[in-house]
C-alpha cells in the first residue's frame, strides 16, 4: 500500500521538475500532457492503494511509512512519513482523480496562453503539495503540505502576473494563509513541549493527558489554520479575490481540493478536537455563520466565478458543521461530492468564459442554452447537485450533515440544523439565479457578438470530455451512501474516523430524522429554485430591490475594510515610523542623502571624516547605552 | 585537515598577490582555489565522525607562558558553518570573476585571504587565535567595501570600521581578561566564568557583527554600497561569525551570565526581528529589503541560540546555513538585476518575469525559501528556533510567528516589484535573462537550498551531541 502511495505522492513532483528543467526544449502541449500524465499516474496509484486496502481487513487498513528523518533535535525527531489509511486514501482518490481531470481540461483551456509550461509545472506541483498534505504522517509534514499548497495557490492566482489585481489577490491569499500557518505552528509547539512528539498516532494516544486549557489552545491553533485555508469567517476574504486565477485553478484549488483541507484537518485530528468541546462548537459555529453569510453574498454577485466561489465558502461551511459536530464521515462525504459538482460547475463556467472571450460578468451573458446545450446540461446537473436535489450527489451528502445536526437533539443542534436549512434555500436561489441569467432568455448583444465556438463544438475534446466525466460523478457520486440503506463510505472511513460509541451514537441520525431532513431540505431547495425562476428566469430581472442590504453584501460585509484598518494600516504606519523616526535619524546616524553628501564633500575629506566619526561614535555609544538600559531593566 | 582548509586559500592569496598574473589568470586561480576548498570540505565531511566532540583537531603551542596555542578543530556545527563559507566564497569569487573587477590581483587575493580567515574563525579553539582570525576577516572586508564599493562607499566603510572596531576592542579586552583569569586561552580547556562584564564585552562584539538591534547602524550602507558578491559574503557568511561566537564562547564559558541576561537578549532579538521585518517592508530598494531582512533573520537566529535548549540550538545552526545560502543567492540575484537595469529602486523595476524564465524561477525559488514557506529548509530552521524559544515563554514564539507573516509580506513585495506587473521604467526591453555563467553560480546555491529542504536533519542530526553542555534538556 505504502509503495503505491509513495508513487502517488512523487509522480506529480517528478512531472513538475521535468517541465521546469526541460523548459523550452518541449512544446507547450507536451508540457500539458506531461503534467496530465504525472497526475494520472498518481490517480492510478491512488486507486491501487484503495484496492489493496479493500483487500485487507478493515482494522488493518492503516499503514505508516517513513522515508527518512526530516528534522531532529536531540531525541526529538520528525520523519518524512506518510500515513495510508481509509481517510487518506479517500483524499488521495479525490485529489489525484479530480486533479488529473482538471489538469487534462487545462490542456484545452490554456491553449494559446503565454507561459503555458509554467502553468502546468505549477499545477503538478500543486497536486504534489496537496498529496503531501493528505498523506502526511505527522503534524510537521502536514504543516509542510499546508504551506506548499498555499504557495501553489499564490503562484497560480498570480499566474497572469502582469495584472496588478491578480498579483494583489495572490499576495492577499498567501499572507492570510500565513496567518493560519502561524497559529498552527504555535499549536505544534504546544504539542512538542507537552507530549514530546508530533506523530499523529502517538499524540492521539496521549492526547487525553493534556490539560483542558492546553488541549483547547492546541485545537484553536489548528482551527486557525483550517479556517484560513478553507476560507471560513473571519479569514475568508482572500477566496473571492482568488478568482483572478485561471478557471481550472479555481476549480482545482479553490473548489475541489485545497480549500477543503480544513475539513480534512479536523477529521484527521479529531481526537485532539474532541478534547476541546469549545473548539468543536466554534468550528461548527463558524461553519454555520459562513454558510449563511456566503450564501447571502452570493445572491448579489455579478461575476460568474465569484458566485461559485461564495457558494464554495458556503458549502465548506456545511462541511465544518459536519465535522464540528462529530459527523466526520458525513463531512468527508460532502467534501467528496462537492469536489465533483463544484469542479463541474467551475469547469462548465470555464467553457462559457472560454467561448465568450474571457468575459465573466453574468449581466452580459444570456440565452446560452440554445447555443451551448451540452454545457447547459452539465451545468444543470452541477446546479441541481449543489442545490441538493435528489437523486444527485449533493442531496445525499448535504442532508446527511443536516440530519446529524438534528440528531444531536439539543438547542445547538437545532440551531445548526435551522441555519443549514436556511442555507439550502439560499443555495437554490443563488445557484439558479446564475443558471437562469446565463443560460435562459434571449442571447444578449454581447453573446451574439463575441461567442466563439471551437470548430462548431462547445469546446475542445480535452475540455468537454473531462466535464462529462465530472457530470457523471456529480450525478451518481452520492449513491455510495444512502440514508437508511447503506453507508459504504462511512463504513470504509470508520476505522480512521473512529469515535467512541457513545459519541458516535450522539450524531448518528435515525431513519426518521434522515427522511424528515431530506423532505424539508428538498422542499426549501425547490422553493429557492422557484424564487430564482420567479425573479430571474421568468422576468429576467436584474436583482431584488433592497439597496442597503445589497450594498452591504456587495461590499462583503466590509471585512476587507476592517482588516485594512485594524492590521494593514497600523503595520504600515509602524513601518513608516520606524523608518523615518528611528532608523534614518538615529541608527544610520546620518545626515540626509549620505551617498550624495559623501560625493559632494569628498574633497574636504578630513572634515567629513571627523564629522562622521563623531556621529558614529554617538550612534554606537547610544546603542551601547540602550543595550545597558535594557540589560539593567529586564535582567532576569 | 582543518589547517589545510585555512592555509590553502592563504597560500592562494600569496600566489595571486606575488606573481604578475593577468586578470584572467588571477581570477582563474582564485576560483580554482575556491573550488578545491569546497572539495576539501566535502572530504572533511565524509571523514567526519560526528561524535559530538572536536574533530580534525590540531594544536601547536604559541606562547606557552600564557598557554596560548594554535588550536583548531571542528564541532559538528562548525563543520556546517565552514561548509557554508566555502560554498558561498566559491560562488562569490566566481561572480567577481565573471563580473570583472578591476585591480584583479588585489581583489582576488583579498577574497582568498577572507576565505581563509573566515574558516579560521569557525575552527579556532583558542581565544587569541579566534580574535586574530576575527580581525583578519574584517580587514579585507574594509578594503573590499572601501575600494570596490559603490558611490557611497566611503561613508559605508567609515561606519563599518567604526562599529566593528568598537566591538573588536571590547572583545579584545574580554579575551585578555578571560584568558588571564582562566590561566589558559584554550577554549575547550577553559572553565566557566561568571563575570558579567567579560560576558557583556563578548556579547556586544558579536551583537555588532550579527548585527542585533540597535547596533546595526553599519548594516544598511555596507550592504548597499559593497559589490554584490561582497554583500553576499557579508550577510551570508560573515554575520555567522557572531552565531559561532555565541555558541563557542558565550554559551560555553558564561553559563551563569547567559542565564541572567537571557531575557534581555531575547527582548533585543525580538525587537530586532519585528523592527527589521517592518523596515524591510518599507525599504525602497532591493538591497535594503535584503539587508533589513538579514537583520530580522540574525535576530531570529539569536533567539534560537539563547533559547537554552537543543531544539533552539539546532534551529539556530540550520537557519544559519539556510539564511547564509538564501541571503547570498538574493544578493547575487540583486546584482544581476542591477547590472541589467542599473538601479535597485523597486519603484523603477517590474515586469522582469516575462521572457526571463531563469531569472524569474531562481528569484521566486530563493524568495519563497527566504519567507520560510513550510517545507523549506528555512522553515525547518525557524520552526525549531521558535519551538525552542517557546520553552522560555509562549510570547516569544507568538511574536516570532507573527514576524514570519511580516516576512511573507516583505518578500512577496520584493518579488512582485521585480518580476511582476507592468514593466518598470528602468527595465530595458533588451535586458537579457540570466547568462550561463550566472546560472552556473546561482543554480548550485539554490540546489544546495533545495537539498537542505529535502533533508534538514542532515544538519540538525549532526551538529551537537545530545548531551552538549551548551543546552539544557529537550522534549
Amino acid at each position: 500500500v505504502t509503495a503505491a502511495a509513495w508513487v502517488c505522492l512523487f509522480s506529480p513532483l517528478a512531472g513538475a521538475v521535468l517541465i521546469t528543467l526541460l523548459g523550452t526544449r518541449i512544446s507547450r502541449r507536451v508540457a500539458g500532457y506531461l503534467s496530465t500524465v504525472s497526475c494520472a499516474v498518481a490517480a492510478v496509484a491512488a486507486a491501487v492503494s484503495f484496492l489493496v486496502a479493500l483487500s485487507h481487513d478493515p482494522d488493518e487498513r492503516r499503514e505508516l511509512s517513513t522515508a527518512w528523518t526530516w528534522l531532529s533535535a536531540g531525541d526529538f525527531e520528525v520523519g518524512l512519513s506518510i500515513i495510508v489509511d481509509p481517510l487518506s486514501i479517500l483524499m488521495m482518490l479525490v485529489v489525484a482523480g479530480v486533479g488529473s481531470l482538471i489538469v487534462g481540461y487545462s490542456v484545452g483551456y490554456m491553449d494559446g496562453e503565454d507561459e503555458e509550461r509554467r502553468y502546468f509545472a505549477y499545477m503538478a506541483l500543486f497536486v504534489f503539495s496537496m498529496l503531501t498534505l493528505v498523506l502526511a504522517g505527522n503534524y510537521l509534514i502536514l504543516l509542510a503540505g499546508w504551506g506548499l499548497v498555499g504557495l501553489c495557490s499564490y503562484l497560480l492566482i498570480g499566474f497572469h502576473h502582469e495584472r496588478p489585481s491578480a498579483i494583489a489577490a495572490a499576495k492577499k491569499a498567501f499572507v492570510m494563509n500565513a496567518v493560519g500557518d502561524a497559529t498552527m505552528a504555535l499549536a505544534l509547539f504546544l504539542l512538542i513541549w507537552n507530549l514530546g512528539t508530533l506523530d499523529y498516532l502517538q499524540s492521539f494516544e496521549h492526547v487525553g493527558e493534556l490539560s483542558g486549557t492546553v488541549a483547547t489552545l492546541v485545537a484553536l491553533g489548528l482551527l486557525g489554520g483550517a479556517v484560513a485555508k478553507s476560507a471560513q469567517i473571519p479569514l475568508h476574504t482572500w477566496l473571492p479575490d482568488a478568482m483572478e486565477g485561471p478557471t481550472p485553478v479555481s476549480a482545482l484549488i479553490h473548489a475541489a481540493t485545497m480549500v477543503t483541507a480544513g475539513v480534512y484537518l479536523i477529521a484527521r485530528l479529531h481526537p485532539v478536537f474532541e478534547q476541546a468541546d469549545f473548539v468543536q462548537n466554534l468550528a461548527a459555529g463558524l461553519g454555520a455563520a459562513t454558510l449563511l453569510v456566503a450564501g447571502l453574498i452570493a445572491l448579489v454577485q455579478v461575476d460568474i466565478k465569484r458566485v461559485i466561489a461564495y457558494s464554495t465558502m458556503s458549502q465548506i461551511g456545511y462541511m465544518f458543521v459536519g465535522v464540528g459536530i462529530g459527523a466526520y464521515a458525513n463531512g468527508m462525504f460532502h467534501l467528496m461530492t462537492h469536489a465533483f459538482f463544484k469542479a463541474l460547475l467551475f469547469l462548465g463556467a470555464g467553457i462559457v468564459i472560454h467561448a465568450l472571450a474571457g468575459e465573466q460578468d453574468m449581466r452580459r451573458m444570456g440565452g446560452l442554452k440554445e447555443l451551448m446545450p451540452r454545457t447547459w446540461i452539465a451545468m444543470l446537473i452541477g446546479g441541481l447537485a449543489l442545490a441538493g436535489m435528489p437523486p444527485l450527489s449533493g442531496f445525499f451528502s448535504k442532508d446527511s450533515i443536516l440530519a446529524s445536526a438534528l440528531a444531536r437533539e439539543d438547542w445547538w443542534g437545532y440551531l445548526l440544523f435551522a441555519v443549514g436549512l436556511l442555507g439550502a434555500l439560499l443555495t437554490g436561489i443563488y445557484t439558479f439565479r446564475m443558471l437562469f441569467v446565463v443560460f435562459l432568455g434571449e442571447p444578449s448583444a454581447f453573446v451574439r457578438e463575441h461567442l466563439h465556438l471551437h470548430g462548431g463544438k462547445e469546446g475542445p475534446f480535452s475540455m468537454t470530455s473531462t466535464v462529462s466525466v465530472l457530470a457523471l460523478l456529480a450525478a451518481v457520486g452520492g449513491f455510495v451512501q444512502i440514508a437508511g440503506l447503506w453507508h459504504l463510505l462511512g463504513d470504509f472511513l470508520d476505522p480512521a474516523t473512529y469515535v467512541d460509541r457513545e459519541h458516535l451514537a450522539l450524531v448518528k441520525p435515525s431513519t426518521a430524522q434522515d427522511w424528515l431532513t431530506s423532505l424539508i431540505a428538498v422542499a426549501l431547495g425547490l422553493a429557492g429554485i422557484a424564487i430564482a425562476w420567479g425573479i430571474y428566469g421568468a422576468r429576467r430581472a436584474e436583482a431584488p430591490r433592497a439597496p442597503v442590504a445589497r450594498r452591504v453584501f456587495e461590499q462583503k460585509l466590509y471585512f476587507d475594510e476592517a482588516y485594512d484598518f485594524l492590521f494593514y494600516r497600523p503595520a504600515a504606519a509602524f513601518a513608516r515610523a520606524f523608518t523615518s523616526v528611528i532608523e534614518r535619524p538615529l541608527i544610520e546616524g546620518s545626515i540626509a542623502g549620505l551617498a550624495g553628501g559623501t560625493r559632494l564633500l569628498s574633497g574636504r575629506l578630513g572634515l567629513v571624516q571627523t564629522g562622521y566619526l563623531r556621529t558614529y561614535a554617538l550612534a554606537i555609544a547610544g546603542g551601547v547605552a540602550l543595550l545597558a538600559l535594557v540589560f539593567v531593566s529586564v535582567r532576569g | 585537515m582543518t589547517t589545510a582548509l585555512i592555509l590553502l586559500p592563504l597560500g592562494g592569496a600569496l600566489v595571486v598577490w606575488l606573481l604578475p598574473l593577468s586578470r584572467f589568470w588571477s581570477g582563474s586561480i582564485a576560483l580554482l582555489v575556491g573550488l578545491v576548498e569546497v572539495g576539501l570540505w566535502i572530504q572533511a565531511l565524509i571523514g567526519f565522525e560526528f561524535r559530538g566532540g572536536l574533530e580534525y583537531e590540531q594544536r601547536a603551542s604559541w606562547f606557552s607562558d600564557l598557554d596560548v596555542s594554535y588550536h583548531v578543530g571542528l564541532y559538528g556545527y562548525s563543520l556546517w558553518l565552514v561548509g557554508l563559507t566555502v560554498v558561498v566564497m566559491a560562488a562569490a569569487i566566481a561572480y567577481a570573476f565573471w563580473a570583472g573587477r578591476d585591480r584583479a590581483r588585489a581583489y582576488f587575493g583579498l577574497m582568498l585571504l577572507l576565505t581563509g580567515a573566515i574558516v579560521a574563525v569557525f575552527s579556532a579553539q583558542d581565544l587569541l587565535l579566534f580574535y586574530a582570525a576575527f580581525e583578519a576577516m574584517l580587514i579585507p572586508l574594509y578594503v573590499l567595501v572601501g575600494v570596490w564599493g559603490g558611490p557611497g562607499r566611503l561613508g559605508a566603510t567609515i561606519k563599518f570600521v567604526g562599529y566593528t572596531i568598537a566591538g573588536s576592542l571590547l572583545m579584545l579586552v574580554s579575551v585578555i581578561v578571560l584568558g588571564l583569569s582562566q590561566g589558559t586561552f584554550d577554549i575547550p580547556e577553559g572553565g566557566t566564568s561568571s563575570s558579567n562584564w567579560v560576558f557583556l564585552g563578548f556579547l556586544v562584539a558579536f551583537a555588532v557583527k550579527a548585527p542585533l538591534f540597535p547596533l546595526h547602524g553599519w548594516l544598511p550602507d555596507a550592504y548597499r554600497e559593497s559589490s554584490p558578491e561582497v554583500a553576499a559574503v557579508l550577510s551570508g557568511v560573515v554575520s555567522k561569525a557572531a552565531v559561532f561566537g555565541f555558541l563557542n564562547i558565550v554559551l560555553r564559558a558564561f553559563p551563569e551570565p547567559v542565564e541572567d541576561f537571557r531575557v534581555a537578549v531575547l527582548v533585543l532579538a525580538t525587537v530586532g526581528l519585528v523592527y527589521g521585518s517592518l523596515v524591510a517592508f518599507r525599504a525602497p530598494d532591493l538591497r535594503g529589503v535584503i539587508a533589513y531582512s538579514s537583520l530580522a533573520q540574525m535576530s531570529l537566529i539569536t533567539m534560537g541560540v539563547f533559547a537554552g535548549n537543543l531544539v533552539g540550538l539546532n534551529g539556530a545552526v540550520l537557519q544559519s546555513v539556510a539564511h547564509g545560502l538564501v541571503s547570498a543567492s538574493l544578493f547575487l540575484l540583486a546584482g544581476g538585476v542591477e547590472r541589467r537595469t542599473s538601479t535597485g529602486e523597486l519603484a523603477l523595476l517590474g515586469g522582469m518575469a516575462r521572457g526571463r524564465p531563469a531569472l524569474a524561477t531562481l528569484l521566486m525559488t530563493t524568495g519563497i525559501i527566504a519567507l520560510a514557506v513550510p517545507g523549506s529548509a528555512s522553515f525547518a530552521g525557524e520552526f525549531l528556533i521558535l519551538a525552542g524559544v517557546f520553552d522560555q515563554g509562549w510570547a516569544w514564539a507568538a511574536i516570532g510567528a507573527g514576524a514570519i507573516v511580516l516576512a511573507a509580506m516583505y518578500v512577496l513585495r520584493l518579488i512582485s516589484a521585480v518580476l511582476h506587473e507592468a514593466k518598470g521604467s528602468m527595465v530595458p526591453d533588451e535586458a537579457l535573462d540570466l547568462r550561463p555563467a550566472e546560472l552556473g553560480i546561482l543554480v548550485p546555491l539554490v540546489a544546495c537550498l533545495l537539498a537542505l529542504s529535502a533533508w534538514p536533519a542532515a544538519v540538525t542530526d549532526h551538529s551537537f551531541a545530545d548531551d552538549t553542555p551548551l543546552a539544557q534538556a529537550s522534549p
